[in-house]
């Protein structure tokens, strides 16, 4: 099979300068012209100087941690997690691996004893804002108007 | 048991469940695997896909956006939309994943480049159309800076063909699937655009160079 200047100008163009890696079919033909003429030669050349020309293209290499950097973005963001009480008993039970009846033991003895203890302390509290309220009224009774009665 | 080792299932804040396969290796593994894997909830199937890809995949992003930052973002943006979706490859539909997802880079490349103002010519440019024919002269930048320059002035299609082709040594055939044209019609838009750009050089660069 021959192939004409044009073919294989056009040949040149669109498969590259390096004839060796031309489609099967058309391989043979295109080195078979080369060895016998000077004319698709000249050609060949003249390919070849060009695609060094574009090969001169600038190009920067991506960043190292390029990868990396993709690979990290996907990962899940962890939620923020506000701090519960539910939460901190969860991860109480997770971490020592407590049985669910010890739990709920130890919760309601916990709450029990919050109650009673604000109880005492309301308790406590009411009876000294009572006792400072009389010495107040005491003083006011003494200094009324700024003078001592 | 897991045809690739032990399985920790993690909650996603998606409702997705992640895989994590503590001891795969997944070199083994061609990409349409690795991407059934990822879309099975594997993270490190994901992982070894951007390892093994990222670099490729970036080269077509700078030369089509010209900037190695937005073409490391356009990059990480294509894998993290997998990542979100990766039902969007169909194995029906595309016979090869690298096919497929060089589509999903140049689109958002075209895309990112039409938000872009249209960029100017190399300023190399006026240095070289004042003396027309000189050659050997211009230093290496000038001439990449011209032949990037003529590369913009082609049109997008025929930018696409000669990047796939010549560039990155793609067959044919695969480029004209990317493209989504006949080979027929691929093998002419890359005609076009070395018939262009070869004119052009020889009259900025001079007849010396080509």
């Amino acid at each position: 099979m021959n192939i004409t200047l044009k073919q294989f100008k056009e040949n040149l163009l669109v498969y590259g300068a390096n004839v060796h890696e031309w489609p099967e079919d058309i391989r043979q033909a295109g080195l078979k012209a080369l060895e016998t003429s000077s004319e698709f030669r000249a050609l060949l050349a003249e390919e070849e100087r060009f695609e060094r020309v574009l090969t001169t293209r600038r190009y920067e290499e991506p960043s190292r941690d390029l990868a990396e950097r993709i690979v990290s973005a996907s990962q899940p963001k962890k939620k923020k997690v506000w701090p519960s009480v539910v939460g901190f008993f969860s991860e109480l039970v997770w971490e020592f691996s407590l049985p669910k009846p010890a739990l709920t033991a130890f919760s309601v003895s916990l709450i029990f004893v919050l109650i009673l203890g604000f109880a005492i302390g309301f308790a406590n509290l009411i009876g000294s804002v009572s006792t400072e309220g009389t010495q107040t009224d005491l003083q006011e009774f003494l200094y009324y108007e700024g003078e001592v009665l | 048991m897991h045809p690739h080792g032990t399985i920790v299932f993690l909650p996603d804040h998606g409702g997705r469940k992640i895989i994590e396969n503590m001891d795969t290796d997944f070199s083994h593994l061609d990409d349409e695997s690795l991407i059934q894997q990822v879309q099975q909830g594997s993270h490190e199937a994901f992982a070894a896909m951007v390892n093994r890809h990222s670099n490729r995949f970036y080269r077509i992003a700078y030369r089509l956006v010209f900037n190695k930052g937005d073409a490391e973002d356009m990059v990480q943006e294509a894998f993290l939309r997998l990542w979100a979706r990766p039902q969007l490859w169909n194995p029906g539909k595309q016979a090869k994943f690298t096919t497929w997802f060089y589509k999903v880079v140049i689109n958002l490349c075209l895309d990112l480049n039409k938000k872009k103002k249209p960029l100017d010519l190399p300023e190399d440019r006026e240095l070289a159309d004042r003396k027309p024919g000189q050659d050997a002269l211009l230093g290496i930048h000038q001439e990449q800076a011209l032949v990037d320059g003529f590369i913009k002035e082609l049109p997008e299609r025929q930018q696409l063909a000669l990047n796939l082709c010549f560039y990155e040594g793609l067959s044919n055939k695969e480029a004209a699937e990317i493209l989504g044209v006949k080979v027929k019609a691929l093998q002419s838009l890359i005609m076009r655009a070395k018939t262009t750009l070869k004119e052009k050089v020889k009259r900025h660069l001079g007849g010396g160079s080509i």
